[in-house]
């Protein structure tokens, strides 16, 4: 036990919370709960063999079932021993493989898996721990045997039944193949799968089982122990845990028990401790059959069984588990959860290892952030690495220190933060103070935090008044929609106001409180910038409220006979700055044409056709002028943020004026050929929703992470003030940043990684406050546990980001080359961890945790920024869409990629209420019925589709008499019938579950072309457009590449 | 004309509300606002300042009033009539007093209240020309009495902790070099004695030395 001691500050120590935080330290048992992330650690195989426990001893519930205490170890062993280690371990082993192994999906293959996978089951013992949705439960119940025979009465796990993981309803399914098992004769494959069976619903059997496995311990084969200690005799790295050792221990036995024809994988066992670990994997991956013999895939695929989204983004769960005490997923993701412990390890990880990273998105209902301040005691911060105080610090020394997670400094607790430590290590007023309970806290800043006092809301407009503008209706549309959010502006009654149009000119507005209508000047030196009056451009709204409803009311008319087509957009902007640089704040820029005049002005150069393909293709991705970043850079340095509206039918070249919002932490939004009469209702929502959104000001985030990995690079629309500083003027719920690791040093000692990520801003009120999200992850000694850990939806997301800023120096083809080769190279390291154990030549096999990769990669490619070449997307439309996947957040992005399609007319047709509509279907043009009428949505536009042959009563009762007709023309507008009100009212229930953007809707008819063609055919990701592949195709590229080289 | 307005609480310099986009036309006001808040730390160290003084630094002056234990402060230009500003701190102060006063002590954030900003930035327009009819009638107005308010330099005022410190400073530095020259003198003293016989010491050796070798041999 001695031995045991000098690891305990090793631990990843589960915060205080769970009741077991001081026996980690006091008795090897308990420790085990926290070892989880450890667990993987191969044990010293001397200690292994003497302190083997006969059960296949995992922690045990720790935290759940307290009244385990542990039994010293000493005594352990000797009880331990006698009994014998395959019965106790196969009684029981095998259940919980089949508890894991039956959330992989049921593949077509996994008849052929089968055996083997089965017996892999046999001694799941290892995996467990790492296990993301059974893990923690599993792991704990095996470490329950080893406690029984120690001296806790069987009643006293009853006792223990009743968490919630393992009612008590008893398992005698369990105890019938149990028999079976001890002779490990071959009939017990079969009676396994039944075990399996009938566990699955009722897992929490467990506790009895182990109690009868006790009973049973007698009957253990000797014979099959030196197998054990043969499997694990090889030397093995310092062990971290005696307790896992009892975990690695048991494994064996089972497997040795559990039948004849495993021999050959005990052998393989025998290679090294490690191996336990992939074990727990296979069970994990999953597999494609694509046809037996290499050179026939054709035929082998059954699209019909592709692994597809349809229940949207799935969030890891394990990593929840793991650590209760991390901030919520939607804040922070991991692309996996699971860090490498050195470079080798994750140089052949060949996904992006980062984070996605949403400081301020919408908190789940019942987890508002809380808000603390410590008025007099300043913020609880390290001394060295300006960590925020978090759940993961630990207090020692009575509670007069505590110990930085991150850079585990040892720093003094200011007095009047002091707080008594009970015995468990846990400070008395714990449930006082969210920050040391909750991975998501808000302080208040004090003083020191502030540069200035805190500004207040500010929006400036800055609108293009030339002839198109008007044309298009989109000045009255914005006038009017500014004029109706005036009351919903955040941050009253200080919130400041202020407006410029142009065109040729620059034309200022006087806001003064007094006036009784808004004083017009107009400035027409477009060399020499000034600003006609030093007050008043801007003002508070709150007293001018009157004069700004004036100008909004009178802005349509005055412009309506402008014929001008210039845009002096250089200037105008220029002069905008002045007006803000004071204060800094939000600028809205309305442009509906080329910047034609003074600084800035820009050249038609979308067109050509010629430059794509080459070298030079990248260039029109790119801002031409470098005006457009030098003032990006100034906006920035003043705390402002731009949002860039275009509406042009024209070309506009977004590529530049997207760079303001790119380096100010602001949006494009672009409305091509905008119209009023269709496009004002996504204009009027989206607009609304930028101005009436809670907005932080004037922030800068910071990302940081324990000592060995490090950030090295941030993708998303910010300007990086330092090497690791984002300054960004405004931030929302909407507006998501990613950000790559990687490791310093070539061995990681520590077992957790934690991350903080602090978010300083000023709100709307006026407050300034400091936002900061803390998670742990462990890390891992496999490639395998990586791949478990992984999360597709992280992944995606930084794929994404890179893909695009790859486009902006290489051509569209190199970008997409690169990620595709990525994901080959990843799928290719997986294949190799099981390629020797499994022969799986035809087969495509992948992650659990990454079975939508691929599909999401395919989808990226067909996504609007990286699709084709020149024909296949307006110029301004890729920068536009590449602009607004660099913000997005996890799931609308996933969203953007493979949107919902969903079939409705039979809930149209149907009486009652539709709460079952929700079923997605592939996004393929199988899955359209001709006689159907479905719903794409994308977040961005929804587009329904009607089918050929749809019944002409739905038809006309939806579009009304011309549904014959050119749907071109057609709105869907609300008509007095039961199925168009139910129709709107799906289309409402989709548009609220996704505020973030409006979705304009678009009838298409079957077989419309070139508008179905647009809308949706060219959605459709899974099918075969153009040059681009199918998914099938994709798969079968995908496979032959990994296998290669394989 | 009024360049920086601020107000903090004396008790512990917690600042409540500031003018918004002031010091736009003054070319280094992060330096005079740190003036500002030095002032301030000074203040809630509970240095006995008279309630209203007027504090000249470079080509501006400070004016502020303490009432409730909230400092109101100015910056003008020097030429500013001390009588407008000091009738603009009262202003600032009736109106503050009349919407915070029971949050005043409350208060846990800095700058909760600033909210006032509009107020002072309403009230300070009011003040800024000078020649206004509602002004040169309150400069005439005789009840209004600022001659007795103490003008002094913000060297002198900021200086006065400085210099305690300083003198602190040095008397410790004089206790310890003094007790570094008690020992010095204390090691020159067994120097010079050791100097002064050790010659003497030495003959004395040989010769007793040279006696007992004799004695020994012969």
């Amino acid at each position: 036990m001695a031995t045991e001691n000098p690891n305990r500050p090793n631990y990843p120590l589960r915060p205080a919370a769970t009741p077991f935080a001081a026996p980690q330290s006091t008795t090897p048992f308990g420790s085990m709960v926290g070892s989880e992330a450890s667990a993987f650690r191969p044990p010293p195989p001397a200690s292994s063999q003497s302190m083997t426990p006969p059960f296949p001893s995992g922690p045990f519930v720790g935290s759940e079932a307290p009244p385990f205490r542990p039994p010293p170890p000493g005594r352990s062993n000797e009880l331990v021993r006698p009994p014998p280690p395959p019965s106790s371990s196969s009684s029981y082993g095998p259940p919980t493989a089949g508890f894991q192994r039956f959330p992989t999906p049921p593949l077509p293959s996994t008849g052929q898996v089968g055996p083997p996978r089965a017996s892999l089951a046999g001694q799941p013992v290892i995996p467990p721990p790492t296990r993301p949705p059974g893990g923690p439960v599993s792991f704990l119940s095996q470490t329950q045997p080893a406690s029984i025979p120690i001296g806790s009465p069987p009643q006293s796990i009853k006792t223990g039944q009743p968490n919630p993981n393992f009612p008590p309803p008893a398992d005698q399914p369990f105890s019938a193949p149990r028999p079976n098992v001890q002779p490990s004769s071959p009939p017990m494959g079969p009676s396994y799968a039944t075990a399996r069976g009938n566990f699955q619903p009722a897992f929490p059997g467990y506790v009895n089982t182990q109690a009868n496995s006790a009973a049973q311990a007698p009957y253990m084969q000797p014979a099959s122990f030196p197998l054990q200690q043969g499997g694990y005799a090889p030397p093995a790295p310092p062990a971290p845990f005696l307790a896992q050792q009892r975990g690695y221990a048991s494994g064996p036995p089972t497997t040795a028990s559990s039948g004849l024809h495993f021999g050959n994988q005990m052998q393989h066992y025998g290679v090294g401790p490690p191996v336990g670990n992939s074990q727990g994997l296979a069970e994990d991956f999953s597999s494609l059959s694509l046809g037996s013999v290499p050179g026939s895939f054709d035929t082998g695929l059954d699209v019909a069984s592709l692994p597809r989204p349809l229940d949207g983004d799935v969030e890891p769960t394990s990593f929840a588990e793991m650590y209760p005490l991390n901030c919520n997923p939607s804040f922070l993701r991991l692309t996996t959860s699971g860090l490498p412990n050195s470079q080798s390890l994750a140089s052949k990880w060949h996904l992006p290892l980062g984070a996605v990273v949403c400081p301020l998105a919408e908190a789940p209902v019942g987890e508002e952030v809380p808000v603390v301040n410590f008025a007099t005691t300043g913020i609880v911060r390290c001394r060295r690495c300006r960590t925020y105080v978090n759940p993961y610090v630990t207090f020692t020394d009575n509670g007069r220190k505590w110990r930085c997670n991150i850079c585990s400094l040892l720093n003094d607790v200011q007095s009047d933060y002091f707080a008594h430590v009970d015995a468990s290590g846990r400070r008395v007023d714990l449930d006082q103070r969210p920050e040391l309970t909750k991975g998501s806290v808000e302080f208040i800043a004090p003083a020191e935090y502030m540069v200035r006092p805190p500004m207040p809301p500010l929006y400036f407009f800055l609108i293009d008044v030339s002839i198109s503008a008007v044309k298009s209706g989109m000045l009255e549309v914005m006038a009017q929609t500014i004029k109706s959010c005036l009351d919903n502006l955040p941050g009253y009654p200080r919130t400041q106001i202020g407006f410029i149009t142009y065109d040729s000119t620059i034309h200022f507005y006087n806001m003064k409180s007094s006036l009784m209508q808004p004083q017009m000047m107009v400035v027409s030196d477009l060399d020499d910038i000034f600003v006609p009056l030093p007050d008043d451009l801007l003002v508070n709204l709150s007293e001018s409220r009157n004069v700004v409803e004036a100008f909004l009311d009178s802005l349509p008319l005055m412009f309506q006979d402008n014929m001008n087509v210039e845009s002096a957009f250089g200037p105008a902007l220029k002069a905008a700055f002045m007006v803000m640089s004071q204060l800094g704040g939000k600028m809205l820029i309305f442009q509906n044409t080329l910047p034609s005049l003074g600084v800035g002005r820009l050249r038609l150069r979308g067109d050509d056709i010629k430059v794509y393909g080459t070298d030079k293709e990248h260039t029109l991705r790119v801002p031409e002028d470098p005006f457009y970043k030098q003032m990006a850079a100034d906006f920035t340095k003043y705390q402002i943020a731009v949002n860039v509206y275009a509406f042009s039918d024209k070309y506009t070249d977004i590529a530049s004026l997207g760079t303001l919002a790119k380096y100010t932490g602001g949006q494009v939004y672009y409305y091509p050929s905008f119209q009023s009469s269709i496009h004002k209702d996504k204009l009027r929502h989206e607009l609304a929703r930028d101005l009436t959104r809670e907005t932080a000001w004037e922030a800068v985030m910071r990302i940081r992470c324990g000592k060995g990995v490090r950030f090295t690079s941030y993708h998303g629309n910010f300007m990086l003030r330092s090497t690791d500083l984002l300054a960004l003027p405004a931030v929302d719920c909407d507006k998501a940043y990613a950000a790559q690791l990687s490791l310093e040093e070539t061995l990681l000692t520590t077992q957790t990684v934690y991350f903080q990520v602090a978010l300083l801003y000023t709100s709307s009120s006026g407050e300034r406050r400091i936002r900061v999200h803390t998670a742990a992850a462990p890390v891992v000694a496999e490639l395998g546990e990586m791949y478990r850990l992984a999360d597709t939806g992280a992944i995606v997301s930084l794929f994404s980001r890179l893909a695009i800023e790859k486009t902006l120096s290489y051509k569209l083809e190199d970008a997409r080359n690169a990620i595709q080769l990525r994901i080959v190279k990843a799928l290719r390291e997986y294949r190799n961890l099981f390629s020797v154990q499994h022969r799986l030549s035809g087969r495509m096999i992948y992650p659990e945790s990454l079975k939508f990769l691929p599909l999401y990669g395919l989808a990226l490619f067909k996504s609007t920024p990286l699709r084709g070449g020149y024909a296949d997307a307006q110029l301004d439309e890729r920068c536009a869409a590449g602009y607004t996947m660099m913000a997005l957040p996890v799931k609308k992005l996933l969203k953007l990629l493979y949107p919902n399609l969903v079939r409705v007319d039979d809930s149209l047709v149907k009486t009652g209420e539709f709460d079952n509509i929700t079923k997605r279907l592939p996004l393929t043009a199988e899955s359209l019925d001709t006689r159907g009428l479905y719903i794409f949505d994308n977040g961005f536009r929804f587009v329904v589709w009607f089918g050929r042959l749809i019944s002409p009563d739905i038809a006309r009762n939806l579009i009304g008499e011309d549904f014959g007709g050119d749907y071109s023309k057609v709105t869907l507008t609300p008509r007095d019938n039961e199925q168009s009100r139910k129709l709107m009212k799906i289309l409402n229930k989709f548009r609220e579950s996704d505020p973030s953007y409006f979705q304009l809707c678009h009838i298409v008819r079957q077989g419309e072309q070139p508008r179905e063609g647009f809308f949706l055919l060219t959605n459709l990701i899974e099918d075969q457009i153009g040059g681009a592949n199918g998914y099938a195709d994709w798969i079968l590229q995908l496979h032959r590449q990994v296998q290669q080289n394989a | 004309m009024v360049k920086l307005t601020l107000i903090a609480r004396v008790t512990d310099g917690l600042p409540l509300a500031e003018g918004l986009d002031d010091g736009r036309d003054v070319p280094d006001s992060d330096y005079y606002k740190q003036q500002v808040k030095a002032l301030f730390k000074n203040l809630s160290r509970g240095q006995n300042e008279a309630s209203r003084m007027s504090i000249e630094t470079g080509p501006y002056i400070f004016h502020y009033i303490i009432e409730g234990r909230v400092c109101y402060l100015t910056m003008c230009d020097r030429a500013y009539p001390k009588k407008l500003a000091f009738q603009y701190l009262e202003d600032l102060k009736n109106e503050f007093e009349r919407v915070y006063l029971n949050q005043i002590e409350t208060a846990a954030r800095p700058y909760a209240f600033i909210k006032f900003d509009t107020f002072i930035q309403k009230t300070k327009k009011l003040y800024q020309d000078t020649r206004t009819q509602r002004n040169i009638a309150k400069l005439n107005d005789e009840l209004y009495e600022v001659h007795q308010i103490m003008t002094r330099n913000v060297q002198e005022v900021l200086g006065v902790g400085e210099k305690l410190d300083q003198v602190s400073q040095m008397s410790s530095r004089l206790t310890s070099e003094s007790r570094i020259y008690a020992d010095k003198a204390k090691d020159l003293n067994r120097q010079a004695l050791i100097r002064k016989w050790a010659p003497v010491a030495v003959v004395l050796g040989v010769v007793f030395l040279l006696f007992w070798v004799r004695n020994k041999f012969w």
